[in-house]
C-alpha cells in the first residue's frame, strides 16, 4: 500500500510545484534581462483561469482534439512516476525504467503533434513538422546520456542508478559523466521548448513551434497542455538535479527521512531552475535550420559519453 | 556431395502427443492446393469462396503453428518423394512454426480483407493461395531440398502477384527488377546450404545442426546467407527492389509481402546462423548490426520522404528489418561470448518485433487499401479530414500508427524495450569492447530510429486523416465495407493486446530460443512483469493501466473544482483570412525540417528556374523541382549495371554473325580441347 501512497504523493507534489518551478525559471529570466516580470505564482492564476473557461474548437477537428490534451497529461502524469523526487525509490520499480520514461516522453509528443495537425490550420501542422523534426534529434542525446549513468551501475531504473551514485561517487562521476550531462542539458532545453531551440514567450508564426501546436486549443484543453508541459520540464529537471547529482535524497522510507530529503532537493531544483534561466538569457534563439549543428554537437557529446564510460569503467 | 535418400525416409517419424496438429497442417497444405481451382467457376467466385477458403487454410495452419510453439513438439510428414534423393520433406520445430504462426496469422487477415477489396484480378487470386502455401513450406521444410524447391516457388508466385496482368510500365519495371535480385539472391542461398549440406554430408536440417560449420567456411556461409536472405528481408544495401516491389501488388498482397515474405528471409537468416554454424566471429554480429542499424536509420528517413501511402509503408518495413536484424546482431554477439541466456533474450526481442510488425504492418497495408476504396487515392496530398468520414478505419490505423512507431502501450513499445535492454546488457556486461561500442552506436540508431518512425506516422496519420480533405474525392470518403473494417479494427486489438500480453508471449518463445541458443532467456515474472536474466524488467500491462486510470482523472478533478465547461465550434485560426484547403502543409513541406536536418544522409536536389519577359526585371514564370535522390539505386547499382551493359557491348564484338566466324570459334575451341587434353 505505501508504493500507492508514495505515487499519489508524489503526483500531487508534482503537479503542484511545476507551476511553481516554471515561473522561477520565468522570474529569474525577467531579473538577468532588468525586467520586473510577471509574479511567481502567475502560472497558477493562469491555469486557474483556463480550466474555468469554455472551449471554442474548429469545425474541422475530429477525436484526435479530444485524445490529445487526456493523452499528453496522462503520459506526463506516468512519467512521473518514475523519477525519484525525494527518496532513492521510485513509484514504479518494476514496472518501468529509463527506456519507459523516454517512450512516454515519445508517447506525449506524438499526441500532442497530432493534436496540432487536426484542425488542418497551418500553424499547428507546422508546429507539428517541426516538433517531429527537432525530437528525433532530441531522442538519441536523451537516451544515450541517460545510458551513459547507467552503465556503470548496470541498471537502468533511476532508483538504482541514484544509490549507486550516492554511495559510490567516485565510480559515478567522471568524464563520462560529465560529457553525459553535457549532452542531457541540451536535450532537457529542447525538449522543454526552452531558448536557443524554441522561445515560449513568443507567438511569431516564424518562429514558434511548440505554440504552433497549442494553437486551436483554448479553455480546459489548453491549460491541461499547458500544465503539462510543466510537469515535463519539472521531470527533467528532477533528473538532472537527482540522478545526475545524486546526493541528499533520503534512503529509508520513513516520513522523517522524506522531510530531510525534501530539504535538500527542493533548493537543488531551485539551483538548477537558475542555471536554466542564466542559459536561456546567455544565447539568442537559433534559426530552426542552424539546430542540427546544436543538437548533433550535444549527440556527439552523449555518445563520447557512453564510450568513454564503456572503455574506461 | 553425397545425398542419402534412404536415411531421410527412415527418419521419418511422426512422434507427436497431439496428431491434430500434424492433421491441421496437412489439412491446411491441401486446402492451399486446391483453392485456386475455385476461380474457374463463375458461382465460387461470384461468393468469393477463394477468400474463404483461404482464410479456413491459413486458420488451420495458424493452430497448428501456435499448437508447435506452445508444447515444442515438432509436425513432421512427407510430402512427396519424386526421387531417391529429391524428398520433400515437412519437418516444422518450434522456429519453423513460430514463423509459420506469422505467415498464417498474416494470411487469415489478408484473405478476409481481401473478400471485400475491390482491386484484384481473378489471376492475382488464383495466385495468391500458392503464394502463402510456398510461404509455409519454406518456413516448415525439413531438408535443403524442400526448402529451396519453396523458396523458387515462392519467389515466382510473389513475382506473378507484383506483375499482375496488363500492367503499365513502371510495375512491370518493378517486377522484373524483383525478378532479378531474388534470382541472384537465391544463388547467394544455394550456396550456403552447399556449403553447409556439405560439411554435414546430409541434406536433412537435422542431421546439418548436428554438424554446424566452423572456421573460415562459417565464416563464408553467414556472409552468403546474409547476401542471399537480407535480399529477400530487405536489408540494406539489397533492398532496392521492396520499396518497388511491394507496393504495386494489390493491398492485401502488400500486406502478406511486407508482413510475411520478408519474415521468412530473417527466417533464413536465423535457421543458418543460429543452427547451422557454429557460435562464431564477432565480426559477424557487427556486420549485421551495422546492416540493420543502416536499414532502420535510412529505411525511416525514406519513409519520411515519401507521399504515396504504400510507399511509406514499404520503407518502413525496411526500417522494421533493420531492428530485427539488429536484434539478431546482438544475439549473435552474446553467442560469439558465450552468454547464452543474454542471446536468448536478444532473440526474443528480435522474434517479437518481427510478430509485432506482422500485427501492424498488415494493419496499416490493409488500411492503405481501405483508403484507396474510398478515395481512389493513396497520395497525401489528395487526402485529409478522413478521421471524421472513416471513423472505424481512423482510429485503428492510430491504433497501427502509434504501435509501428514503438509507443506505450502497444506491443511495438515493448518489443523495442526488449530490445534496447538486451543492447543495454552488451554495453555494459563483459562481451568485450568492439561489442559494447557496437551496441552504443545501436542504441543511438535505434533511438534515432524511433523519433523518426515517430515523425513519420504521425505525418502519415496527420495528412490523411486529420485536417481538411485535400481532394474532392477524400470530401466524399464514405466508411469501408464492414469485412474491410472489422479487420482493421481486430487487427488494432491485436497490437494492443499483444502488447500486454508480452510478457507471457515472451516466455511462451522459450521454445524456440531453447531449440537455438540452448537456454529461455525471458521468464514472466509475478503481477504481468515481464523480466530479462539481469534484472530488467517492465510491466505493460501496469503502464497501460494507468493510463487508462489517469487519463480521465484531471477532467474529473476539473469538473469538480470548476464545473462543467462549454464547448463551442468555430472556424480555423487563419490571421483573419478565408480558410482554403490549399493553406494546409502538404507531404513534401511537413518533411522539409527532417529533409534539411538530414540533407547530409539523403542529399536531396532542388532546381529553381526563372523565365523573364524579355528584358523585364520581373519574372515571368518561376519553376522549381526538388527531388530525394535514391542513392543506394543511383550510386551503388547504377555503375554495376552501367558496367554489366557496357561489357555486354564488347562481347558482343564477337558475335559478328558470320557463320564462318562461328566456325572458326568451333575449330579453334576444339583444337584447344585437344591440346588440353592431350597433354
Amino acid at each position: 500500500m505505501s508504493t500507492v501512497v508514495l505515487g499519489a504523493g508524489q503526483l500531487v507534489l508534482i503537479i503542484a510545484m511545476a507551476p511553481l518551478l516554471n515561473g522561477l525559471i520565468r522570474s529569474v529570466k525577467a531579473r538577468l534581462q532588468q525586467r520586473k516580470g510577471p509574479p511567481l505564482l502567475q502560472n497558477y492564476f493562469d491555469i486557474a483561469k483556463w480550466f474555468g473557461r469554455g472551449e471554442q474548437v474548429a469545425d474541422s477537428t475530429s477525436f484526435m482534439q479530444y485524445i490529445a490534451p487526456i493523452g499528453v497529461m496522462a503520459a506526463a502524469l506516468i512519467a512521473a512516476l518514475l523519477v525519484p523526487l525525494v527518496g532513492d525509490r521510485t513509484p514504479l520499480t518494476s514496472a518501468g525504467d529509463m527506456l519507459v520514461f523516454v517512450a512516454l516522453l515519445a508517447l506525449a509528443r506524438a499526441l500532442l503533434a497530432l493534436g496540432g495537425m487536426d484542425s488542418g490550420g497551418s500553424f499547428g501542422q507546422m508546429g507539428s513538422s517541426r516538433e517531429v523534426a527537432i525530437s528525433s534529434l532530441v531522442e538519441p542525446v536523451l537516451l544515450i546520456s541517460l545510458v551513459t549513468l547507467a552503465i556503470g551501475p548496470g541498471v537502468t531504473q533511476f532508483g538504482e542508478i541514484l544509490a549507486y551514485g550516492d554511495s559510490r561517487p567516485g565510480d559515478f562521476i567522471g568524464v563520462g559523466w560529465a560529457l553525459a550531462a553535457a549532452g542531457f542539458t541540451v536535450a532537457l532545453v529542447a525538449e522543454t521548448g526552452r531558448i536557443p531551440v524554441d522561445n515560449p514567450d513568443t507567438h511569431l508564426e516564424l518562429t514558434m513551434v511548440h505554440e504552433g501546436m497549442l494553437i486551436e486549443y483554448s479553455g480546459r484543453s489548453l491549460g491541461m497542455l499547458h500544465l503539462a508541459q510543466m510537469i515535463k520540464q519539472v521531470l527533467l529537471v528532477v533528473i538532472l538535479a537527482n540522478v545526475f547529482l545524486p546526493f541528499g535524497l533520503a534512503h529509508d522510507h520513513s516520513v522523517a527521512a522524506y522531510m530531510v530529503g525534501a530539504l535538500i532537493v527542493f533548493p537543488k531544483l531551485a539551483l538548477v531552475a537558475v542555471g536554466l534561466a542564466i542559459i536561456e538569457s546567455s544565447f539568442a534563439k537559433m534559426r530552426l535550420f542552424q539546430l542540427p549543428d546544436l543538437l548533433g554537437a550535444a549527440a556527439f557529446l552523449a555518445l563520447l559519453g557512453a564510450a568513454v564510460t564503456v572503455l574506461y569503467q | 556431395m553425397v545425398f542419402h535418400g534412404e536415411r531421410h525416409a527412415a527418419a521419418v517419424v511422426t512422434h507427436l502427443d497431439d496428431p491434430w496438429v500434424n492433421q491441421a497442417l496437412q489439412l491446411a497444405l491441401l486446402l492451399l492446393v486446391a483453392a485456386p481451382l475455385t476461380v474457374l467457376f463463375p458461382f465460387a467466385r461470384r461468393i468469393k469462396l477463394i477468400f474463404w477458403v483461404v482464410t479456413a487454410a491459413s486458420g488451420l495452419a495458424l493452430a497448428a503453428s501456435i499448437g508447435v510453439v506452445v508444447t515444442g513438439d515438432s509436425i513432421e510428414f512427407r510430402l512427396w518423394s519424386p526421387a531417391p534423393y529429391a524428398e520433400l520433406l515437412v519437418s516444422m520445430d518450434a522456429t519453423g512454426a513460430f514463423f509459420g504462426a506469422i505467415v498464417a496469422g498474416v494470411a487469415v487477415a489478408a484473405a478476409v480483407f481481401g473478400s471485400s477489396y475491390a482491386h484484384h484480378t481473378a489471376v492475382d487470386d488464383a495466385v495468391f493461395p500458392l503464394f502463402i502455401l510456398s510461404m509455409l513450406i519454406v518456413v516448415a521444410a525439413g531438408n535443403v531440398y524442400t526448402f529451396l524447391v519453396a523458396w523458387e516457388a515462392m519467389a515466382l508466385t510473389s513475382f506473378a502477384l507484383v506483375i499482375g496482368e496488363g500492367t503499365p510500365r513502371p510495375r512491370r519495371q518493378a517486377a522484373i527488377l524483383y525478378l532479378i535480385m531474388t534470382h541472384a539472391s537465391s544463388v547467394f542461398v544455394f550456396a550456403t546450404f552447399f556449403l553447409a549440406a556439405n560439411h554435414a554430408d546430409s541434406t536433412s536440417f537435422e542431421a546439418i545442426a548436428g554438424e554446424p560449420l566452423t572456421g573460415t567456411t562459417a565464416s563464408l556461409a553467414f556472409l552468403f546467407a546474409l547476401i542471399g536472405f537480407g535480399t529477400k528481408a530487405g536489408l540494406m544495401p539489397f533492398h532496392i527492389w521492396l520499396p518497388r516491389a511491394h507496393p504495386v501488388a494489390p493491398s492485401h498482397i502488400s500486406a502478406l509481402m511486407s508482413a510475411a515474405m520478408v519474415k521468412v528471409g530473417l527466417y533464413g537468416l536465423v535457421r543458418v546462423s543460429f543452427e547451422m554454424l557454429a557460435p562464431g566471429e564477432t565480426w559477424w554480429a557487427i556486420l549485421l548490426i551495422g546492416l540493420g542499424g543502416l536499414s532502420a536509420v535510412m529505411g525511416v528517413l525514406y519513409a519520411l520522404m515519401e507521399q504515396d501511402i504504400k510507399r511509406i509503408l514499404a520503407f518502413s518495413t525496411v526500417e522494421n528489418v533493420g531492428i530485427v536484424a539488429v536484434a539478431l546482431g546482438a544475439a549473435l554477439a552474446f553467442r560469439a561470448n558465450e552468454q547464452e541466456s543474454f542471446a536468448a533474450t536478444a532473440l526474443v526481442a528480435g522474434l517479437l518485433h518481427a510478430a509485432n510488425h506482422g500485427w501492424f504492418k498488415t494493419l496499416l497495408f490493409l488500411g492503405a487499401g481501405s483508403i484507396q476504396t474510398a478515395t481512389h487515392t493513396l497520395s497525401l496530398d489528395r487526402l485529409g479530414g478522413l478521421a471524421r468520414r472513416m471513423p472505424v478505419t481512423g482510429v485503428s490505423l492510430l491504433v497501427g500508427s502509434l504501435a509501428i512507431a514503438a509507443l506505450p502501450p502497444f506491443n511495438g513499445w515493448v518489443g523495442e524495450w526488449l530490445l534496447m535492454r538486451s543492447l543495454f546488457e552488451l554495453v555494459s556486461g563483459d562481451a568485450g569492447d568492439a561489442s559494447s561500442l557496437a551496441g552504443v552506436s545501436a542504441l543511438a540508431a535505434l533511438a534515432l530510429t524511433s523519433g523518426l518512425a515517430v515523425a513519420c506516422f504521425v505525418r502519415l496519420f496527420g495528412m490523411a486523416f486529420l485536417g481538411v480533405p485535400r481532394s474532392e474525392a477524400a470530401e466524399r470518403a464514405i466508411e469501408s465495407a464492414r469485412a474491410m473494417y472489422v479487420t482493421l479494427a481486430v487487427l488494432a486489438g491485436g497490437c494492443l493486446a499483444t502488447g500486454l500480453a508480452s510478457p507471457w508471449l515472451a516466455s511462451a518463445l522459450g521454445t524456440v530460443t531453447s531449440g537455438l541458443t540452448g537456454t529461455e532467456g525471458i521468464r514472466a515474472g509475478n503481477d504481468a512483469v515481464l523480466v530479462i536474466e539481469s534484472g530488467g524488467s517492465i510491466s505493460p500491462l501496469v503502464i497501460a493501466g494507468l493510463l487508462l486510470l489517469l487519463a480521465p482523472l484531471p477532467w474529473i478533478l476539473a469538473r469538480a473544482f470548476w464545473g462543467s465547461h462549454q464547448r463551442q465550434r468555430g472556424a480555423i485560426w487563419t490571421t483573419g483570412v478565408g480558410f482554403r484547403p490549399s493553406m494546409q502543409y502538404t507531404a513534401a513541406s511537413f518533411a522539409k525540417p527532417v529533409r534539411l536536418f538530414f540533407s547530409r544522409l539523403l542529399l536531396p536536389e532542388r532546381t529553381v528556374s526563372v523565365v523573364y519577359h524579355g528584358a523585364s526585371p520581373l519574372p515571368r514564370l518561376i519553376s522549381y523541382t526538388g527531388r530525394v535522390p535514391a542513392l543506394f539505386d543511383e550510386r551503388l547499382y547504377e555503375p554495376g549495371r552501367a558496367a554489366a551493359v557496357w561489357l555486354a557491348g564488347r562481347v558482343r564484338l564477337v558475335q559478328a554473325g558470320s557463320v564462318q566466324l562461328y566456325l572458326l570459334y568451333m575449330m579453334a575451341a576444339l583444337i584447344t580441347l585437344i591440346l588440353v587434353a592431350t597433354r
